[in-house]
């Protein structure tokens, strides 16, 4: 393996992931950090680390010019581009391209691909993919048809939307003219393209993903399911490897369908291919993939023994896939729980300050994920997670018993944080059930409140 | 008494290196001060150098362009040249202080002093400016920032050299505003 240098362009606790595989692999490492970001944990780690610009990330973080040319600037023959931010913007990769730096995840043509929803829809249909009624209608008339066809109640989408962004429910026929108005021109707005399209609204669902990774040799394998129904407005909160209400029919054809898609694509690095399980129905339906390192890795990481950043990197250097389908085996259970600096009681607030007490519990079972140490001021200029606490168990039951212990002993002071609901959450007689769908905790937090 | 510019230039980096706020040396008549510029207040990687003596005050510029910013023996303002008009700050040539503004990068890019490759640096130590007047280029993935004084007065510092990446935020020059002069 030729010497590389990997430009890290994230913050916060994936940029320590990412510094930390890097530095295990004895790969140097650069930092691109806001002005915000100076003194903070990865700067810490990194091997060097430069000011991409002002505390605000539309001029640091989000900015496509000073990241390439601080890695180019600092001999970087890499770029990981962690999760959010610029990680699923083709023009980032097209301009590492252009200056000799490999962009660890997958090519721009794949990144345009699945970035636009229609387009991804479009071929899951293609290859057979069980997929919910749907899709385009250029003008009212045809989008009333279709809706009628579907039948109510229909999300309308943004193709270019993702991630829950960008979409309307419309219940019923009258609903639909307004909805898809402005659903269209919010997308123009938001997206820089209108085009939306239809499908049908399952009410009921859990959310469940596949993991795929991809090498430059050809190799495609999945490292099985995760399911993360315990959401917030489409917000990720726990997670879980893998989904324990799937049949092993399901399952298969959940693995897949989300392989045929990454072939289809031959899909380089990391890659999530997204669907809804319809529970009444016991049906699959593809929903989106995403093109990049998720935030809820490390419970597939637990089930398979696979450290997926490091065969990220690995990948991008050129390295075929250091194991086969038949080597991926999945064991015990993990969860997940993203710890959030946001205040339950106060309608999820953001809680920035100084970090006064940050324990985490040490007991076994247990991996923490962060980027926060006591002392460290918690910016209010970006997104609330302040780490992820994984818990492992033989079973389900077992994992869950572990994650309420180690949510118990956990302490955090200073930021107002979202440990009390976690605690709520997995105490909860419907989580034990595992009968959570992706509507539950909105409801959960409803009764919270009022009852 | 004779100083070979270009030895004082090399002399100079290799301190920039070192952990040092203040180096003084002394042989006869001979007397070189260099200075961190605002070792307390002001993260600068250069060093400035001073000659305090009118002996020293060779009147041509030694930099070639695209050469590392040499230390400046003039002294520019001409009241400070005049022994019979002693300013009330010690120095005689223009050394960083707090009182100095010091002129950040804007965004993250490459510096270039000049502006174009070979033509002579947009101002050196002692230079007058204007507040519009511009001091360098900051070059990301091919678009040109020039950036401006801000403030009027006489540059005191010069922290950056021509080609190397620049951080945002990061020190490019000192600035004795006019007031202070």
């Amino acid at each position: 393996m030729t010497a590389h240098r990997v430009f890290v362009a994230n913050r916060g606790e994936i940029a320590v992931r990412i510094l930390d595989a890097c530095a295990r692999l004895g790969v140097e490492t650069v930092l691109g950090v806001s002005a915000a970001d100076v003194e903070t944990l990865g700067a810490r780690r990194a091997d060097r680390t430069v000011v991409l610009g002002p505390a605000r990330s539309t001029d640091s973080y989000l900015s496509i010019p000073a990241v390439v040319h601080a890695a180019v600037a600092t001999g970087c023959t890499a770029l990981h581009p962690g999760y959010g931010f610029l990680s699923e913007q083709p023009e980032l990769a097209r301009l590492c391209a252009e200056n000799g730096i490999i962009f660890i995840g997958p090519t721009a043509e794949q990144l345009e691909a699945l970035g636009d929803k229609l387009r991804a829809r479009e071929l899951a249909a293609s290859l057979g993919v069980p997929l919910a009624p749907g899709g385009e209608a250029d003008t009212l008339a045809e989008a009333q048809a279709l809706a009628e066809q579907i039948g109510y109640p229909v999300l309308i989408k943004a193709a270019h939307g993702g991630g829950g962004r960008g979409m309307k429910l419309v219940e019923a026929s009258e609903e639909l003219e307004h909805a898809w108005s402005v659903a269209s021109s919010e997308a123009e707005s938001a997206f820089g393209d209108g085009t939306v399209f239809l499908e049908r609204y399952i009410r009921d669902a859990k959310h469940i993903e596949v993991q795929v990774i991809g090498d430059t040799h050809g190799h495609r394998v999945h490292l099985g399911e995760r399911e993360c129904s315990v959401q917030r407005r489409y917000q990720k909160v726990i997670e879980e490897a893998p989904c324990a209400a799937l049949s092993a029919e399901n399952r298969r054809l959940l693995h897949e369908s989300a392989l045929r898609i990454a072939d289809a694509l031959d899909y380089i690095s990391l890659g999530t291919v997204e669907f809804l399980y319809d529970v009444q129905r016991e049906r699959l339906s593809f929903l989106e993939v995403n093109p990049r390192v998720q935030v809820e890795h490390p419970v597939t990481e637990a089930v398979t023994g696979v450290d997926l950043v490091r065969e990220q990197l690995l990948i991008a250097f050129g390295e075929q896939l250091s194991f086969a389908q038949a080597d991926v085996t999945v064991s015990g259970h993990a969860i997940e729980c993203r710890i959030t600096a946001q205040d339950p009681d106060a309608d999820f607030q953001p809680s920035p300050g100084r970090v006064i007490r940050w324990r985490p519990p040490a007991t076994g079972g247990i991996r923490v994920d962060s980027h926060i140490y006591e002392g460290y001021l918690f910016p209010p200029y970006y997104d609330a997670l302040m780490g992820k606490l994984i818990a492992f168990g033989n079973d389900r039951d077992d994992a869950v018993s572990r994650v309420q212990q180690a949510l118990a002993r956990f302490e955090i002071a200073g930021p107002r944080t979202n440990l009390p609901l976690l605690q709520a959450i997995t105490g909860h007689p419907d989580f034990a059930a595992n009968t959570v769908t992706t509507h539950w905790l909105e409801g959960m937090i409803k009764e919270a409140v009022h009852g | 008494m004779d100083i070979d510019f270009e030895e004082l230039a090399i002399f100079v980096e290799t301190l920039e290196n070192t952990d040092f706020t203040h180096f003084l040396y002394e042989k006869g008549d001979l007397r070189i001060e260099v200075r961190r510029a605002g070792a307390t207040e002001i993260p600068s990687p250069t060093p400035t150098a001073v000659v305090p003596r009118p002996a020293a005050a060779s009147p041509a510029s030694p930099d070639s362009p695209g050469s590392p910013p040499s230390p400046s023996p003039s002294p520019s303002p001409e009241s400070s040249l005049s022994p019979s008009d002693p300013p009330a700050s010690a120095p005689l040539a223009p050394v960083a202080t707090e009182a100095d503004v010091v002129v950040t990068a804007p965004l993250l890019g490459t510096v270039y002093l000049a502006p174009k490759p070979g033509e002579a640096p947009f101002v050196e130590i002692g230079s007058t400016v204007l507040a519009e007047s511009s001091l360098c280029i900051v070059e990301v993935m091919k678009l040109m920032n020039t950036v401006h004084a801000g403030t009027g007065g006489v540059i005191s510092a010069i922290h950056v050299r021509d080609g190397e990446l620049v951080e945002h935020g990061q020190a490019l020059f000192s600035i004795r505003p006019d007031a202070a002069v």
